[in-house]
């Protein structure tokens, strides 16, 4: 099984309402689900998860334009359907994590942090928006 | 002399004419091809929408999203998608006529509209008509991008959620084929429940793959619904965009055509005329010899 399984690949698909980012094999996945990172290897059980925001790491990259291994993609919510074999990502808006500027996600949190938000909706829109900020921040510094 | 040299002042300003238009030609088809490819990068991802959708509705999750409820329609919502640019044949007429027949229906059956209109052909057609904008753009052109029209999608949906309005009708120009694009109201609001068609089905169950939900098919569905939604409208945008290459590209071939056949025909007048005065010339010089001799 071990050695079967280090032969077989994933297939990992991140598509976005304007196009498909990324078509390629990797031997290992994680997702960030809404809950907490998960991470995906060959012959996972298949399901469906709802992302949050956060880093897909994928590593043992084979296939696809670079010549990297491992690729770090950021994505702002939407959905990873684990299937036979296959992952894909589908979601809003993603793009490659190692382009984030950690200068620029610093200033976004911090003026997310100095707004000062009333009323229940607001205040839970406050606290996704500075939660995205910081893992676009964690992004951007590892 | 007079008349030759007007017919080729005329058959002159014909050629610059039709110069212009095939450029517009050249420009249009280029345009179309990125559109068209860029309308087919967004399949993929409406794909998948579809193909989860079909899953959750495969398990039997409870389909009972605001976004579904069909209420009766006291306030409506009507996005109307047209060109900034004209030129291209009846692909803004067409909308705009569209659009005036469902904004007829609405008023006799006094339901009170927000009408939004994007690109400037749209904007002052209807202004002409004397109906009253809402809202409008003039910033999508050929190139709409999804950051563009994931605000006014989610401004609708807060809308609907919220019971502002209780139906969005979006008027658009539909591209089936190259050959066939047409004007259509299409009601992107209430959704269409997840369809779920028995072909899906057989295919559900000969994959046998039973997905598990994180955190549950119910929060899925929340979170996928706006999603498709958001999905539909930026395809209503695409179609729209490209539709309107293609109408362009259709109505610059034919006034270049056009412009041809009204060079050929200008050219054969110009030569009469020039023939005809050479003609006429001849004949005054042989009358002038004619008469010396005696």
């Amino acid at each position: 099984m071990a050695d079967q399984s280090s032969k077989r690949l994933l297939h990992c698909v991140i598509v976005t309402p304007e196009k498909t980012v990324l078509d390629l094999k990797a031997a290992s996945v994680t997702l960030p689900l809404d809950d907490g990172s998960r991470g995906i290897a060959v012959g996972h059980a298949p399901f469906i998860g709802r992302l949050g925001t956060g880093e897909v790491r994928m590593s043992g990259v084979a296939g696809g334009t670079s010549s990297q291994t491992s690729l770090r993609t950021f994505v702002e919510g939407g959905f990873a359907e684990v299937g036979q074999d296959a992952v894909t990502i589908i979601t809003q808006r993603a793009v490659d994590a190692t382009t984030i500027d950690a200068a620029e996600a610093q200033g976004e949190l911090a003026r997310i942090t100095a707004e000062r938000a009333t009323g229940d909706e607001a205040i839970a829109a406050r606290m996704a928006a500075e939660t995205a900020a910081r893992q676009r921040l964690r992004a951007a510094r590892s | 002399m007079a008349k030759a040299r007007a017919l080729d002042r005329r058959r002159r300003s014909v050629r610059n004419i039709r110069k212009i238009t095939r450029t517009m030609e050249l420009i249009a088809t280029a345009r179309f091809k990125k559109a068209m490819d860029r309308s087919i990068a967004a399949r993929d991802y409406t794909r998948q929408l579809a193909k989860i959708l079909g899953n959750i509705a495969s398990v039997g999750a409870g389909v009972d999203h605001p976004l579904l409820a069909v209420r009766p329609t006291n306030r409506t919502a009507v996005l109307v998608l047209t060109g900034n640019r004209g030129l291209c044949g009846g692909y803004n007429s067409n909308v705009v006529r569209q659009a005036m027949g469902l904004l007829g229906q609405w008023s006799s059956e006094q339901v009170a509209t927000h009408v939004t209109v994007s690109g400037k052909r749209g904007i002052s057609a209807l202004r002409f008509r004397k109906v009253t904008l809402d809202e409008s753009y003039t910033t999508f052109e050929d190139k709409p991008a999804f950051d563009e029209v994931a605000p006014i999608g989610q401004a609708y949906l807060d809308a609907y959620c919220s019971g502002a309005i209780d139906r969005l009708d979006v008027v658009y120009t539909q591209f089936t084929n190259i050959a066939k694009q047409e004007a259509v109201v299409e009601t992107l609001l209430p959704l269409k429940p997840p369809q779920q068609d028995e072909e899906a089905e057989s295919r559900a169950h000969l994959a046998s793959e039973e997905y598990d939900f994180y955190p549950s098919a119910e929060s899925i569905l929340e979170e996928i619904l706006p999603a498709s939604f958001q999905s539909r409208l930026f395809k209503c945008f695409l179609d729209a965009a490209v539709s309107e290459q293609v109408a362009r590209m259709v109505a610059m071939k034919g006034a270049t055509e056009n412009a041809s056949g009204l060079i050929r025909d200008l050219s054969r007048q110009y030569n009469r005329a020039r023939q005809s005065q050479i003609t006429g010339e001849i004949m005054e010089i042989l009358g002038g010899v004619e008469a010396l001799k005696q």
